[in-house]
C-alpha cells in the first residue's frame, strides 16, 4: 500500500478551476518531484493534502486512511508535516523556541521537547544558532529553520514547497543533499520546485501539473523527454 | 400600513445620514485599510460644531456645514499626516488600537471641556413636522436626506468624473498598481482620509438637530458605522450606502414591529453574520 | 535577586494599608488592583495569543451579575458568588469562542464588540432577570467574623485584602500560563496562526482555552466590582468604555509580560482616578493619551521597554 494515495482531487475556487481530477501516489521512502509552470496547482495541491484548504472533490488517504476535510493540525498529528514557500517562522520568538513547540506535539514535556529540538537542529546545520531570534536569520538559515520544525513533528511524509527560492548555487547543493539525508532518515518527501536540476538529479520520480492536471509522472530520465512537459515549459527558466 | 410606510420613510431619512458616515469609514478602510474607531468623534465634532453655530454665532446649522466641512478636512488631514501616516507600517491591528486611543482622547477631551450635559438643538422652523401623504416627517431630518442627497452626488461626481477621484479608486483596488501607474500613494492617502473626515464631520452637523449631543456619542455610532460598513462591504461606497440605508430602514421597522429596545441588536446580529458567513458583504462587492 | 523583590512586593501589598490609611489613597490602591487583574485577565487572551478582544466587559458583567443575583436572590454571600461569577464567565466563554474565533485580526476584533453590545442590550432588557435598567443594590452585606473579629464593611480596608489575595492569583496564573504549553503555543498563535496549525497545534481549542481562563478572572473581577461598588447596571457593567479600558491598561503596562498590567494598572488608574477626584469628568484622557504614545513608541509597553532595558545593561 502506498503511502499517500490522491485520487481524482479537485479544487474549485468560485468558478475558478485550481486542480482537477489529481491522482498519484507515493510510496514510503520516496522522494517524489511535483513540478509545473507558475499557477499550475503544485501550492494548492500541497494546501489541500496539508488540509489548509478542502477538496470540492476526491480522496485523500494516508496509509489507507481519509485525511480529506481534515483540519491542518489534526493532518500533521496524522504525520504529514509542510513548510511554506515564503518562510513563516515564530519571528519573534528564538530558534530554539520555534522547533521546541513542534516538537511538544510528540514530547509534551518541556525538557524532552527541547532536546528532541536541539537535536533536529544540529542534523539542520543550526546548532550554534540556537538562541538568535528566527527573525535575524539569513534566508537559508530560516529556510533549514523552516525543515527543522516540520522534523520535529516526526512526520511520516514531508512537503517541501520551493525550498530552494532565493537561493545561490552553493545554497542549492546543500539544500539537495539535506532533502536527500532526509529521506535516507526515514522521512518520505514531495518536494515542489522551479529549480529543475536539483529536482531531477534527487527525486526517484517526478508527477507534472499544468493548469491543475497531471501531464506526466515518471522517473526523471523519462520526464526530461517528454514532449506534452517540454510543451509546457516552454520559456521557463532552467537552471 | 401607514405605519409601514411611516416607519420605512423614517428609517431611509436616518439611514441615508448612516449612509454619508458610512461612506467615510469604508473609504478611508479601502484606500488605506485604517480602522478608524474615532471616525465616530469626527461626527460628534460635527455635532458640536452645529451646536456652537446656532449658539454663539446665530448660524443656522445646515448653513453652518459650509464652514465645518473644510475644517474637517484639514483637521482630517493633519490627522493622517502627522499622527497615523507612522503607525500604518505597523499593521491593521496596531493601527486600531491607536485609532481607539484617539477615539477616547477626543471623545474625553470634549467631555472635559463641555461637560457630559446632554444639548438640543432647538431650531424656530423645526417645531411641526411636515406631513406629506399622511406620513411625518421631521423637517431637519428632511433637510439632512436632503443635503446628505447632495453630498452623495457631488462625491459620486468627485470619484467618477475626476481624475483624483480616480485615482483614489484605483488605490483602494489595486496600490501596487495604481503606484506604478504614476499614482502618488501618499498623496491619495491624505486625500481620503481628509474626505472621510469630512464627510463624517458633515454628517455630524446635518444630524446635530435631530439627535441628542453629548461627548461620548461616537461610541455607540462608530458601532453602527463598522456595522453598515461590513453589510455593504469593505472599501464599497455604494455598498456603504446601500447598507446605510438599509441599517435605518432595519432599525426603523424593529422598533415598531419588534421592540424599540431591541432594535440596536438587529444591526449588530446582521453584522455578526455577515462578517461569519458573507465577509465581503451582503452585495459580494467588499474586500477582506 | 528577582526572589527578594517579588517577596518585597508582596509584603508590601498586605502591608499597604497600615501604611498609609486614608481612605482616598485605599479607594486608589483597590482601584489599581482590580484593573490589575481586568489587564491580565486581557492579557492572557490579547497579549499571549495575539487575538485582541473590544467586548471583554461581557465577561466582567457576566461575573458582576451572576455575584448579584446569586446574593441577593439566593442570599449565597459574595465570597462564594466571586468564584462562581468566574466560573460563569468561563463558560460564557466557550461559545463566544467558538463563533468569533473563525474571524482574524481587526475582524476578530470587531466581533467581539458586537457581541458584547448583545449582551448588554440583553441585559439591559431582560428586566425580569436583571431589573434592567434599575440595576440591582446590595443594601447590606453578611454579617461575618474574620480572625475572631466582625467585619465593618464601611471600612475600605477588607475590601483591599479581598482584592489584593485575586490580583495575586491573577499574576500567578499569568506566571504559571507563561510557563506552560498553554503559553507556549499562545505565543506561536500570536506569531503566526498558520505556522501553528502546521506543527500540530489545535489553534482553536488553544484560542478557547486562553478565552475562558483570560475570561475567568474578568468575571472574579466583575464580582468583587458588584460586592465593592453594591450597585450595577447594563450600562456600567457591560460597557465598550470598560472593554477598551482593559485593553488599554494591558498594551500601556505590556503584553505578553507578568508584571505588565500591574505597571499599567498603577500608571493609568492612579492618573485617572487622581484626575476623577479633581475634575469629575474627562479622566479617560490620559489613556487615549498614553495609548497612542505606547503604540507609536513604546509597542512592546512601559513594562516590556523597561525589561529589554534592563537585560540590554546587564
Amino acid at each position: 500500500m502506498a503511502l499517500l494515495t490522491v485520487k481524482g482531487l479537485t479544487k474549485y475556487f468560485g468558478g475558478l478551476r485550481a486542480v482537477h481530477d489529481l491522482s498519484f501516489e507515493v510510496q514510503a521512502g520516496e522522494i517524489l518531484g511535483l513540478i509545473g509552470p507558475n499557477g499550475a496547482g503544485k501550492t494548492t495541491a500541497f494546501n489541500l493534502i496539508a488540509g489548509f484548504i478542502h477538496p470540492t472533490k476526491g480522496q485523500i488517504l494516508l496509509d489507507g486512511e481519509s485525511i480529506a476535510g481534515m483540519k491542518p493540525y489534526a493532518v500533521t498529528r496524522k504525520g504529514i508535516a509542510r513548510t511554506f514557500q515564503i518562510v513563516k517562522p515564530f519571528k519573534k520568538l528564538t530558534v530554539l523556541e520555534n522547533v521546541t513547540l513542534a516538537a511538544f506535539l510528540r514530547f509534551p514535556s518541556r525538557g524532552e521537547a527541547e532536546s528532541q529540538a536541539r537535536q533536529v537542529l544540529e542534523r539542520m546545520g543550526l546548532g550554534s544558532k540556537v538562541f538568535a531570534l528566527a527573525v535575524d536569520l539569513t534566508l537559508s538559515e530560516q529556510k533549514r529553520l523552516e525543515i527543522a520544525r516540520a522534523l520535529a513533528t516526526q512526520p511520516k511524509l514531508l512537503l517541501l514547497d520551493e525550498p530552494m527560492g532565493g537561493l545561490n548555487a552553493t545554497e542549492i547543493e546543500q539544500a539537495s543533499e539535506l532533502v536527500r539525508d532526509i529521506c535516507k532518515g526515514g522521512v518520505t518527501i514531495i518536494w515542489v520546485e522551479h529549480v529543475l536540476k536539483a529536482i531531477m538529479n534527487s527525486s526517484n520520480r517526478v508527477v507534472v501539473i499544468n493548469q491543475g492536471e497531471k501531464i506526466a509522472d515518471a522517473p526523471p530520465g523519462e520526464i526530461v523527454e517528454n514532449p506534452q512537459v517540454i510543451a509546457a515549459y516552454l520559456g521557463t527558466k532552467k537552471s | 400600513m401607514e405605519t409601514f410606510f411611516q416607519s420605512i420613510v423614517s428609517g431611509l431619512l436616518t439611514g441615508s445620514l448612516y449612509a454619508m458616515i458610512g461612506v467615510g469609514l469604508t473609504v478611508i478602510f479601502g484606500v488605506m485599510r485604517i480602522i478608524n474607531m474615532a471616525h465616530g468623534d469626527m461626527v460628534m465634532f460635527g455635532m458640536y460644531g452645529a451646536f456652537l453655530s446656532i449658539t454663539f454665532l446665530k448660524i443656522d446649522p445646515f448653513i453652518s456645514i459650509i464652514l465645518w466641512i473644510p475644517i474637517a478636512f484639514l483637521i482630517g488631514a493633519f490627522i493622517y499626516r502627522f499622527l497615523l501616516k507612522n503607525i500604518v507600517p505597523a499593521g491593521e491591528l496596531n493601527t486600531l488600537l491607536y485609532t481607539a486611543g484617539l477615539s477616547l482622547f477626543i471623545a474625553n477631551f470634549v467631555l472635559f471641556v463641555a461637560t457630559g450635559d446632554y444639548r438640543t438643538i432647538k431650531l424656530k422652523y423645526a417645531i411641526m413636522p411636515l406631513r406629506p401623504f399622511g406620513i411625518s416627517v421631521p423637517i431637519p431630518l428632511a433637510i439632512a436626506f436632503g443635503m446628505a442627497i447632495l453630498v452623495t452626488v457631488a462625491l459620486y461626481w468627485f470619484l467618477v468624473r475626476t481624475d483624483t477621484g480616480r485615482a483614489i479608486r484605483a488605490t483602494s483596488q489595486e496600490p501596487e498598481a495604481a503606484a506604478l501607474m504614476g499614482v502618488n500613494v501618499d498623496r491619495m492617502a491624505i486625500i481620503t482620509f481628509a474626505l472621510g473626515t469630512a464627510l463624517a464631520c458633515g454628517a455630524g452637523v446635518l444630524l446635530a438637530p435631530s439627535l441628542y449631543l453629548y461627548p461620548t456619542v461616537g461610541e455607540i455610532l462608530v458601532a453602527k458605522c463598522f456595522v453598515i460598513v461590513v453589510l455593504g462591504g469593505l472599501g464599497s461606497v455604494p455598498g456603504a450606502i446601500a447598507g446605510g440605508l438599509l441599517l435605518g430602514v432595519a432599525e426603523s421597522l424593529g422598533a415598531v414591529y419588534i421592540s424599540v429596545a431591541y432594535k440596536d441588536a438587529i444591526g449588530l446580529i446582521m453584522f455578526l453574520l455577515v462578517l461569519l458567513f458573507r465577509p465581503s458583504g451582503l452585495f459580494g462587492v467588499g474586500k477582506s | 535577586m528577582r526572589k527578594i523583590v517579588i517577596a518585597l512586593a508582596v509584603l508590601l501589598l498586605f502591608a499597604a494599608p497600615w501604611i498609609v490609611s486614608s481612605p482616598f489613597f485605599i479607594h486608589l490602591m483597590i482601584m489599581v488592583l482590580m484593573w490589575t487583574v481586568l489587564g491580565a485577565s486581557w492579557n492572557i487572551l490579547g497579549g499571549f495569543t495575539g487575538q485582541v478582544s473590544f467586548g471583554h466587559s461581557t465577561f466582567l458583567g457576566a461575573g458582576a451579575y451572576t455575584t448579584m443575583i446569586l446574593y441577593l436572590k439566593l442570599g449565597i454571600a459574595p465570597w462564594y458568588g466571586i468564584p462562581i461569577g468566574g466560573l460563569v464567565a468561563a463558560l460564557i466563554a466557550l461559545p463566544i469562542g467558538f463563533i468569533c474565533f473563525r474571524l482574524r485580526g481587526p475582524y476578530f476584533a470587531l466581533s467581539t464588540l458586537a457581541v458584547a453590545e448583545i449582551i448588554r442590550l440583553v441585559a439591559l432588557n431582560w428586566e425580569s432577570f436583571t431589573n434592567g435598567p434599575v440595576g440591582l443594590l446590595i443594601t447590606t452585606l453578611p454579617d461575618v467574623t474574620f480572625g475572631g473579629r466582625s467585619i465593618d464593611w464601611e471600612n475600605k480596608v477588607p475590601f483591599y485584602y479581598i482584592i489584593a489575595v485575586i490580583a495575586l492569583a491573577a499574576i500567578v496564573a499569568t506566571y504559571i500560563m507563561s510557563r506552560t504549553r498553554l503559553g507556549a503555543y499562545s505565543l506561536a498563535i500570536r506569531e503566526d496562526i498558520d505556522s501553528a496549525e502546521a506543527i500540530g497545534i489545535n489553534t482553536v481549542q488553544t484560542r478557547v482555552a486562553a478565552l475562558s481562563l483570560s475570561a475567568f478572572f474578568a468575571g472574579v473581577a466583575g464580582g468583587f466590582y458588584a460586592m465593592y461598588f453594591r450597585y450595577i447596571d447594563p450600562d456600567a457593567v457591560f460597557s465598550i468604555a470598560l472593554s477598551v479600558e482593559m485593553v488599554f491598561i494591558a498594551v500601556v503596562g505590556g503584553l505578553t509580560t507578568v508584571a505588565g498590567p500591574l505597571i499599567g494598572a498603577i500608571v493609568l488608574v492612579t492618573f485617572g482616578e487622581t484626575f476623577r477626584q479633581i475634575f469629575l469628568v474627562g479622566h479617560l484622557i490620559f489613556y487615549g493619551l498614553m495609548m497612542m504614545i505606547v503604540i507609536r513608541y513604546l509597542p512592546e509597553g512601559i513594562w516590556g521597554k523597561l525589561r529589554l532595558w534592563f537585560v540590554a545593561r546587564h
